[in-house]
């Protein structure tokens, strides 16, 4: 087999910070090539480089042999190398025929030729077998149909190679399945493909090859048929990513009930119900895990519970006070502490200093705040205390939240959060983004909270955190509880059979 | 029945301005421009046209130059909002501003609190239509108007088709919807700001020569009374579709007829009904409002 | 990252006096271009508003309702809202309270000055609790349905001064002339205008120093600036935060318009405000103050030093004092734009606030 794509001592820079460097790779033709590696090594600099989004600081990129230079994504295109985005960059306004056609429009004496470009699209959907509906809207159509036409998007562009990058993050088990099928169609219909992933099961299922990165360098090359799942793990972090924490040795949950959440239901925008008769209880002293494919309902359940959204029908209980519909300040005075889903928008404010995001949320206690006006000597106590026992690591402790790497930033929040005496902690995505070592920190921290007694309401794509903090599991699938699991007697294959909504029973 | 063909007449007659500014304003808004300048380059608009008709006693010389120094404030708009990325709310309110001040700073040279143009009066712009001038009713309603007047019908068809059949409307929308896919496409998206404001500020001279100089032959200044930002309010409440847009402006053109018309019976009271129009647009606002947000659970801004 | 605040304030002043320099740059090639000496017609304009004693008490006494309007746009400008109706709230808060003051009659001199105070901040307050209202509970855009406001307030003003509330005997539309127990009185330093009127809106000033810099509230409103989900999700009631900022900016605009009356204008004329209108000039204020309250009160001085020279140049040079006017759209015209990096600049603002139009 021929090498069709090249890079030689590729390096990118970005100030100081170097995100790639010296990367050798090769992808041969009509191959299936996976770039592994964790979040932040430098793999989608890598990509950005192959298509032409950033310049490489040195080294050259090769194309069948010749040195080529991308000055833009179009130039790329004209080489024939096409990328699938990780955030889709579709129009939702749009067609799916307007948008695969975007930017090539066909076009009649100045205007659109709308039939002519109906029925060359309905041919390219033909040709390569996907299953869409080119008349529908991009914000009328799932996740996984984006992604088909950001793909023949490429297509159109009669592209050879193909970069995906994440592809399967947001995508249900059955969608992840139909895109394995879909590229290795495309693979034997002579494309070579390069995906970008950290899901090693994908990569073992459906690769040829595989390159190691990590912070920003190469570690290895290898055959697929040549490794398995734990050595490319290893290779990605250096170290055993078997986690270190587990829920195994504390106090048995107690019997007593901290919260309850009962048959809620909430609508979108058009009013479409997309959280359906919710209920959940979660006990003193218990992990109660919430699990399930993104995009499932999880983002509106954590929304309601948290305050920021209001239900149709239901009721939520803190230790038998009606909760339904309260504020956020509400609750946090009641003593739930949120670890909110993004914590760069609902969690943190960047701009703002570390001190007063330690004190977002919660005026009241600590004695920072006396009668609306805030105590500044007490509130750089605080935060040298929370930045102290949490081990924040910090440049400026009383800069702006910005300077803070992910972990150390979520840090803040849990410091925030658990300083406050919560009686129940609603955990969200607490270690997306994170690193090894704060996903350790905060697991621990998590289970010494259930230790003291508290409750803790986890909810995570990760499925191996929820395996092993949780007591009890429940499986959410469009926008219901599809079923409720015991984390040591039920495999990862059952859970995610569940995700996948087979054995839909008492949700919708 | 007069009375009613007089009102419809005058609703086509006030809504012309406001229209013309939303047919120029709804690519600013699709490009994700927010170009509240309208208001100015109107004002503009009528400024230069009267000057320059006064000045050379040639009205065909005002269109030009009207519509040419509006151009030259919509480069001005585009070049410190979208190359300079300044804040184009700012900026559009400094257009706003400024031409209030440079006709004013004019108008005091000449020493004068409006300029009148004596060669020519309203009666000479106005076109009657053969036959239909004739028909009953719809002969009052539709005959008589002015030269833009029939542009501006003619350019809500165009400006549909441009919006959504050609290129250039579809890339100015995904240039507001979606700037990253615009730009993975290797669209110059600032070209289409550009383009969108121009054409924005083209119609708003002609909005401006239309108020002024068609309409009364007489500049006075801030006679635009915030038309603009009422194109703008129409603009918002037909999310910058053509034809919604249109009908909201038409909305305006009636409000303010009813009020031109019933103050002739209100006596003192009469200048209240001028509040008419202001207040029908902020309902409708909130009606529309309300209507896009009725089923929305989530709570904050 | 480690950067101390001194390193911003380089750029940040640069950011400000080039706006300035630029306009005025312009603004003098105008005038070249009528056959006037700009540096003359400059040195007449600012010399005597800023360098001699009368000339800069006089100034302070118009810097008043402008330090007020300009506090009333930087509020919410702060927090990313967009009241525009500032110079509506104005004209409704001086007019009631000039009718208040003419036709009220109390005992005590301070109660008839305070019942004034009082009715041009209620009626500032009112008329931007529509507004208000509508942001907050059907996301109606604040800035379009202020700006339209402006016009329908004028309008109806225009009535009850020509209608109901004219002075009878008056050659022009006014409103009855209100009792000297409603006037602030000069204060007769160095034979200026000046009055308490000024000492009023300073302390404003100082406190609204201290709720920005100080108190929750003043946290709140740069948290629902910068990021307004945040604001929400860690409980500081965004939709309440909003009324409230816009009645405090109405509160001050009333507060500015009573004080214009009953310090300055004593009676309600169809130019009440001013040729550019004081609510207008309280957003060049607060743009160029920063929205910060230091630097508030820099620029009102440093404007009302231009507006009152404006009215020497007449006097003494053919150049019509319409220049400020090109002077201030100017100036706002390139404070719109970054020169210099910052951090969080009006730009990332901007760009957030455009994608939350998006989004809905």
């Amino acid at each position: 087999m021929s090498i069709i794509i090249e890079t030689k001592k590729l390096t990118k820079k970005f100030g100081d910070f170097v995100a790639n460097s010296k990367i050798d790779i090769q992808v041969e033709k009509q191959e299936i090539k996976c770039i592994v590696g964790e979040n932040g090594a430098g793999k989608s600099t890598l990509m950005n480089m192959l298509y032409g989004v950033y310049k490489p600081t040195s080294g050259m990129i090769l194309l069948n042999g010749k040195e080529i230079v991308m000055n833009s994504p179009t130039d790329a295109i004209r080489n024939g190398i096409g990328m699938v985005h990780q955030h889709f960059k579709l129009v939702p306004s749009l067609t799916v025929y307007e948008n695969i056609l975007l930017g090539s429009e066909i076009t009649k004496r100045g205007l659109i030729d709308r039939r002519e470009e109906i029925t060359k699209v309905k041919k390219l959907i033909e040709q390569y077998q996907f299953q869409i509906d080119p008349m529908e809207k991009i914000q009328n159509i799932s996740v996984g149909l984006c992604q088909q036409v950001e793909i023949l998007k490429m297509l159109y562009r009669n592209v050879d190679i193909l970069i995906l990058d994440e592809p399967t993050a947001v995508l249900t088990p059955q969608e992840v399945d139909r895109l394995m099928e879909n590229l290795k169609a495309l693979k034997k219909q002579g494309k070579t493909i390069i995906v970008i992933t950290h899901k090693l099961r994908e990569v073992m299922y459906v690769s040829d090859s595989v390159t190691v990165i990590k912070s920003g360098q190469v570690i290895g090359n290898v055959k697929t048929k040549d490794t398995n799942e734990t050595e490319l793990a290893q290779m990605m972090v250096g170290r055993d990513v078997v986690l270190t924490v587990r829920n195994e040795s504390g106090p048995k949950p107690r019997e007593e009930e901290a919260y309850r959440v009962e048959g809620i239901c909430t609508v979108n925008d058009s009013n479409h119900e997309i959280l359906h008769n919710v209920s959940l209880y979660v006990k003193k002293g218990e992990v109660l895990g919430i699990a399930g494919v993104e995009g499932n309902g999880q983002s509106e359940l954590i929304k309601v519970l948290t305050g920021v959204m209001t239900v149709t029908k239901g009721k939520v209980l803190l230790g038998g006070k009606d909760m339904t519909n309260a504020w956020p300040d509400k609750l946090r005075k009641f003593g739930i502490g949120i670890i909110p889903e993004d914590r760069y928008a609902q969690g943190l404010c960047k701009e703002m200093t570390i001190p007063e995001n330690c004190i977002a949320g919660y005026f009241d206690t600590h004695g920072v705040c006396n009668k609306g006006v805030l105590k500044s000597g007490k509130m750089k106590q605080l935060c040298d205390d929370y930045i102290q026992k949490y081990d924040i690591r910090v440049s400026d402790q009383y800069g702006v939240i910005s300077q803070l790497s992910g972990g150390n930033a979520q840090k803040v929040i849990i410091a925030r959060e658990f300083e406050n005496n919560p009686d129940l902690i609603i955990a969200c995505q607490p270690t997306r983004g994170v690193d090894i070592g704060s996903i350790e920190f905060i697991h621990r921290q998590l289970l010494a909270l259930r230790n003291a007694g508290k409750a803790v309401l986890l909810i995570s794509s990760e499925l191996t955190e929820i395996m092993s903090l949780s007591d009890r599991i429940v499986v959410m699938y469009k926008g219901g509880i599809i079923g409720e699991v015991d984390p040591q007697a039920a495999s990862a294959e059952e859970i995610g059979l569940l995700m996948a909504g087979a054995g839909a029973k008492g949700g919708n | 029945m007069g009375f009613i063909t007089g009102i419809l007449y005058d609703s086509v007659y006030h809504a012309i301005p406001i229209l013309l500014c939303v047919l120029g304003g709804i690519f600013a808004y699709k490009a994700n421009v927010l170009n509240i300048a309208l208001e100015g380059m109107m004002l503009a608009g009528a400024f230069v046209s009267v000057l320059v008709s006064f000045k050379t006693e040639n009205v065909m010389l005002g269109y030009i130059a009207a519509v040419v120094t509006c151009l030259a404030i919509g480069l001005i708009f585009a070049f410190f909002g979208v190359s300079c990325k300044g804040n184009v709310i700012v900026i559009g309110l400094a257009v706003n501003m400024s031409i209030v001040a440079i006709a004013g700073f004019v108008l005091q040279l000449m020493n004068s609190a409006n300029i009148k143009l004596g060669f020519t009066n309203a009666a000479d712009f106005k076109i009657h239509i053969p036959i239909i001038k004739n028909i009953p009713i719809l002969g009052g309603i539709i005959s008589g108007h002015t030269i833009i007047t029939y542009i501006t019908f003619v350019s809500i068809v165009l400006v549909w088709i441009l919006m959504y059949r050609t290129k250039f409307g579809i890339y100015v929308r995904v240039v507001g919807e979606n700037e990253d896919s615009a730009k993975s496409l290797g669209l110059n998206t600032n070209k289409y700001r550009y383009l969108a404001i121009l054409l924005g500020s083209f119609f708003c001279a002609l909005a401006g020569i239309n108020l002024a100089l068609e309409r009364m032959t007489i500049f006075t200044n801030s006679m635009t009374a915030g038309r603009g930002f009422i194109a703008i309010a129409a603009i918002y409440c037909g999310r910058g579709d053509p034809l919604s847009c249109t009908f909201y402006a038409l909305i305006f053109g009636l409000a303010r007829a009813l009020s031109v018309n019933l103050s002739l019976y209100a006596g003192a009271a009469a200048a209240v009904f001028d509040v008419i129009p202001y207040v029908v647009m902020s309902i409708v606002l909130t009606v529309v409002s309300v209507i896009k947000y009725r089923n929305s659970r989530v709570r904050g801004m | 990252m480690t950067k101390k605040k001194s390193d911003y304030i380089g750029p940040k002043v640069l950011n400000t006096l080039l706006p300035v320099g630029l306009a005025f740059l312009i603004g003098g090639i105008i005038i070249l271009c009528i056959g006037e000496n700009p540096l003359e017609a400059y040195r007449i304009m600012l010399g005597k508003s800023l360098f001699t004693a009368k000339g800069f008490l006089n100034t302070l006494h118009y810097a008043s309702p402008l330090l007020l309007t300009g506090l009333a746009i930087a509020i919410t400008f702060k927090a990313n809202l967009f009241n525009m109706g500032v110079e509506g709230q104005l004209l409704v808060g001086g007019f009631f309270a000039g009718i208040a003051g003419a036709s009220l009659d109390l005992t005590s001199p301070v109660m008839q000055k305070v019942v004034c105070m009082l009715v041009g901040i209620g009626c500032g307050v009112l008329f931007a609790l529509i507004p208000a209202l509508l942001r907050a509970f059907f996301h109606v855009d604040e800035m379009v349905v202020t700006l339209m406001l402006n016009y329908a307030m004028i309008k109806v003003l225009e009535y009850l001064s020509s209608g109901p509330f004219r002075e009878a005997g008056s050659g022009y539309v006014c409103t009855p002339v209100i009792h000297e127990s409603a006037m602030f009185q000069r204060l007769g330093i160095g034979n200026s205008r000046l009055t308490m009127f000024f000492f009023l809106a300073f302390a404003i000033l100082l406190i609204m120093t201290f709720i920005f810099k100080k108190t929750k509230l003043g946290m709140e409103i740069t948290a629902i600036g910068k990021n307004p989900d945040f604001a929400e999700a860690t409980g500081m009631r965004v939709r309440r935060k909003i009324i409230i900022l816009m009645c405090i900016s109405g509160a001050l605009a009333g507060l500015a318009g009573a004080g214009h009356m009953m310090s300055e204008k004593f009676k309600y004329t169809l130019g009440f405000s001013g040729t550019t209108g004081l609510g207008w000039d309280g957003m060049l204020i607060a743009l160029l103050g920063r929205h910060n309250p230091i630097g508030v009160l820099l620029a009102a001085i440093f404007y009302s030093a231009l507006k009152t020279g404006a009215d020497n140049i007449n006097m003494y040079t053919s150049v019509p004092k319409e220049i400020v006017g090109v002077l201030q759209g100017l100036i706002i015209l390139f404070l719109a734009v970054q020169f210099l990096d910052e951090r969080f600049g009006l730009r990332e603002r901007f760009a957030r606030r455009m994608s939350r139009k998006e989004e809905a």
